[in-house]
Parts: C-alpha cells; sequence; structure tokens
C-alpha cells in the first residue's frame, strides 16, 4: 500500500481513525526499516488516541525496534 | 497606567469609599486584577458536573486564559493549560471525550488524561520517536492546581495560595453540615445569564440585604429586611443569611428532600456567601446553589447558575419551578449591576459611600480588593 491510496486519504479527510490505524498498520506489515518505523508510528498514535486494543502491540514493535519507549 | 488610589477605600467603612471607576471600566485595569485578584485566589472556574465521565474534556477560556478541563481515567477531576509543550498549539478546541490519549493536532504529540506526555511522533526524525533533549518527564501538561467543593471546580493559576481546605477552613467549617453529597438537578437546574457588567458589581449587589426590599420585592411577603444578618470574613468571603427561609412547595404539596442531619436552624434559615473572589454560593435545607462569576472583560460577566439536591430523584416539575425562581431573582438584579455599570463612566463619580449598618459584606469586599490589588502593586517594588 502507498501512503497514496484513496483508503487513507479518505480516512483522514473522514476523521475515521480506526480505520487510519489498521490501514497505517497493515501497510507497516509490507514494508521494513525506517519507513516500517514510520508506518507503526502513524498507526500506534492513532491507535493511542482511541484506545485501541493494538496500541500495545504497535507501541511494543516500535521500542523493538528502538523508535519509541515503554509507558 | 495611572494607578488607582485605593487608601480611601481601605477606610473604616463609614469613612470609606468605593472602588474607582476604572476598576469598572478600564482595560488595563481589568488585566490588573485578574492577576491579583483571579489568578492569586481560589477563583471558581465551572461546575465538576461540566465533565460528568472519565474522558470528558472541556476547554475553558478563562479571563484569557485558554484551560482544559478534563476528568481523566480515574474519574479525577484536572485542570490544565490547554496547549501542546510543544509549539503552544490549543489541544482541545470543543467538548468532547477523549477516548485513549490527548493528541495534538499540529504534530501529534500525545498525552494522558493525567497530563503525562506519553508520545513524541517523529521527534527524532521520521519513525524515531525519542530525541536526545526531549524529557518526557519533564514536558506533561502544565497543570493548574484545582479543588472541587459545592460542586464547583475552583483553581488556583498562580500556584502559590494557601491550600484550598486551609484557606477557606473557616467556611468549611461553617457549612460542614452540608459537607455531603450533592446531586445536579441536571439540564433544567442550569442557567446562564450574560450580564453587561463587571464581575464585581455582581458580587457587590450579592453580598448585601440592603437591595432586597426594592429590587426583589416578593420578599417582603415573607422575608423582610430585619429578618437578615450579615456574614463577614474580612479577607475570604462575606454576604449574608436570613433566619425566615420558606421551603417551595408544589401544587401537590410536594417539597424537596432536606439534606440530612441538619441542626434545627436550618429549619428556616438560609445563608447567601460570596466565596472571593468570584462565587457565589447559596445553602439552604433542600438545595444549594452556586453561581459562578465568569469575567468576559471590564463590563461583561457571564453568570453561570447551578442547583444541586439532597438526593438524585428529585420532583422535575418542582427543580424546574425552583430553577425559575432563582432564574426570575438572578434576573432582577441584572438591571441594578447594569445599571451602576452604566454609573462608573461618569467622572462625576467618585467611588460613593457606604451605609455604615447596611453595606458591611459590600465593603469588606472592596477592602480585600483594594488590599489584593495594592499588595500586588507593591510586589515588583519589593523585588527590587
Amino acid at each position: 500500500m502507498k501512503l497514496t491510496d484513496a483508503a487513507l486519504i479518505a480516512a483522514h479527510e473522514a476523521g475515521d481513525t480506526a480505520t487510519l490505524v489498521a490501514l497505517y498498520a497493515r501497510a507497516a506489515d509490507q514494508v521494513t526499516g525506517p519507513e516500517r518505523a514510520f508506518l507503526l508510528t502513524q498507526a500506534h498514535v492513532f491507535a493511542m488516541e482511541i484506545d485501541h486494543p493494538e496500541a500495545p502491540r504497535l507501541r511494543a514493535a516500535l521500542i523493538e525496534m528502538g523508535c519509541e519507549l515503554p509507558l | 497606567m495611572t494607578q488607582s488610589d485605593l487608601s480611601l477605600v481601605r477606610q473604616n467603612i463609614s469613612a470609606a469609599k468605593g472602588l474607582p471607576n476604572p476598576h469598572y471600566t478600564s482595560e488595563a485595569v481589568f488585566a490588573e486584577e485578574r492577576d491579583a485578584l483571579l489568578a492569586s485566589e481560589w477563583a471558581g472556574l465551572a461546575a465538576a458536573v461540566d465533565v460528568p465521565a472519565p474522558g470528558d474534556a472541556r476547554p475553558i477560556d478563562f479571563v484569557g486564559i485558554p484551560l482544559l478541563l478534563i476528568r481523566d481515567k480515574d474519574g479525577q477531576v484536572r485542570v490544565f493549560h490547554n496547549i501542546c509543550r510543544h509549539r503552544g498549539m490549543i489541544l482541545v478546541s470543543e467538548p468532547r471525550r477523549i477516548e485513549g490519549v490527548i493528541r495534538c493536532p499540529y504534530h501529534s504529540w500525545c498525552y494522558s488524561t493525567q497530563g503525562r506526555l506519553v508520545s513524541t511522533p517523529h521527534v527524532g526524525g521520521p519513525g524515531q520517536n525519542t530525541a536526545q533533549g526531549i524529557e518526557r518527564s519533564e514536558l506533561g501538561l502544565i497543570e493548574v492546581r484545582s479543588h472541587v467543593w459545592m460542586g464547583v471546580v475552583w483553581i488556583n493559576l498562580s500556584g502559590d495560595a494557601a491550600a484550598f481546605e486551609d484557606h477557606h477552613a473557616d467556611l468549611l467549617a461553617r457549612w460542614a453540615e452540608f459537607d455531603q453529597p450533592l446531586y445536579h438537578g441536571g439540564a433544567d437546574s442550569r442557567f446562564t445569564l450574560d450580564v453587561g457588567c463587571n464581575w464585581k458589581l455582581a458580587v457587590e449587589n450579592y453580598c448585601e440585604s440592603y437591595h432586597l426590599p426594592w429590587v426583589h420585592p416578593s420578599l417582603n411577603t415573607y422575608s423582610r429586611l430585619e429578618d437578615h444578618y450579615h456574614i463577614e470574613a474580612r479577607g475570604r468571603y462575606s454576604g449574608q443569611g436570613t433566619h425566615v427561609y420558606r421551603q417551595l412547595t408544589g401544587d401537590d404539596g410536594q417539597q424537596f428532600p432536606d439534606f440530612a442531619g441538619l441542626a434545627d436552624k436550618w429549619d428556616t434559615a438560609a445563608e447567601y456567601i460570596a466565596a472571593y473572589p468570584n462565587v457565589l454560593l447559596g445553602v439552604h435545607r433542600d438545595h444549594i446553589f452556586a453561581l459562578l462569576l465568569i469575567p468576559k472583560g471590564p463590563g461583561r460577566t457571564e453568570e453561570q447558575v447551578h442547583l444541586f439536591y439532597p438526593t438524585e430523584d428529585t420532583d422535575p416539575d418542582l427543580r424546574a419551578r425552583n430553577a425559575e425562581q432563582w432564574k426570575q431573582v438572578f434576573e432582577e438584579d441584572i438591571f441594578v449591576v447594569e445599571g451602576m455599570q452604566r454609573g462608573r463612566h461618569t467622572p462625576a463619580f467618585d467611588g460613593g459611600r457606604f451605609s455604615p449598618a447596611m453595606d458591611g459584606p459590600t465593603h469588606l469586599f472592596h477592602d480585600w480588593v483594594a488590599t489584593r490589588v495594592q499588595t500586588h502593586r507593591n510586589a515588583p517594588q519589593a523585588a527590587e
């Protein structure tokens, strides 16, 4: 998935945070390295915002990459 | 700014004059009093019921300062400056429920409802969410001291006032019998009045019973002027009490339940106190009200009124009648406070003189204002 995907833009415009979590997380799973960290961060922030059940797993993945701190 | 002469205000009541006109009309004095009177004391900000559930957040502009009233995930009411520690962006623009964290809409720094900074996305570059020098433990939301009493969220913006329980120890002791669960009457027990006067005029009018027979003539039928007494606590609060409170009774004889365990005197007594600076409280055997004076400018004040009851389930019709009755009383006061506001635009007014017998509580408020403002003016000089 590319960040220009229509679904992602539509979710941003609609403020559909749960969908943003899903789209960014799915995109992160398809890449590696800094790009994965970027996408995981996006997913994690939106997940935290809505207390999404995926938030802890996303944070743990970022911590494992050395990109985030434990709560 | 030419500073007003407050020495005459602090004279004995028989010789004192009221506050000079600029204290009601000047933008500069309004700003001065914001710091000297509203920020340095325990001021009323809102009702706790404004954020009824965990996560509820409400932005409030308090004398030009953007604040965020929130009930955190543990149910505690908190007040923060409504700004991100990154670029000072306003965090919450509309009342809403925070489901997880407070995410800044600019660069998405995230804060818990307790104010802890929990994420700083991309702060170290794309995908890197930490950076040297960005210590999250030092960058939480800036909390304002707050305390809930009588259903009111009180704040001390300066952060250096005595603890609320200490500052208002005698008031808490005076009304200790009412320190029991209060139930807000709901949507029909709150109303707001937009009044064209300086906030202090509303305090001054509320404090004294002198005006009752003229402005609230319906009270004359059962509550005469001589049934009232002054309440005076220098430097903290003043007001009036009555010995002849009469309960509201519905068409079918229904009344509100009483607060539990009150002394016999409350069978017919009621008390009305202005807790300086801006909270007007009234206690009765069967209900309590809080009126918050939210200053909107030198000549404009928002009056937010809330009524509370001893139990959760009270008669809705009776509640509506009670709210309407109080609304009528407070509306009856509007023409006098607005009239006094207009009167303060003539340089011929010299602050006025007080009735030594009847204006004690109002003079006490003026004395407090003058003392606090003078202390504030002296502070920078003392530091030099």
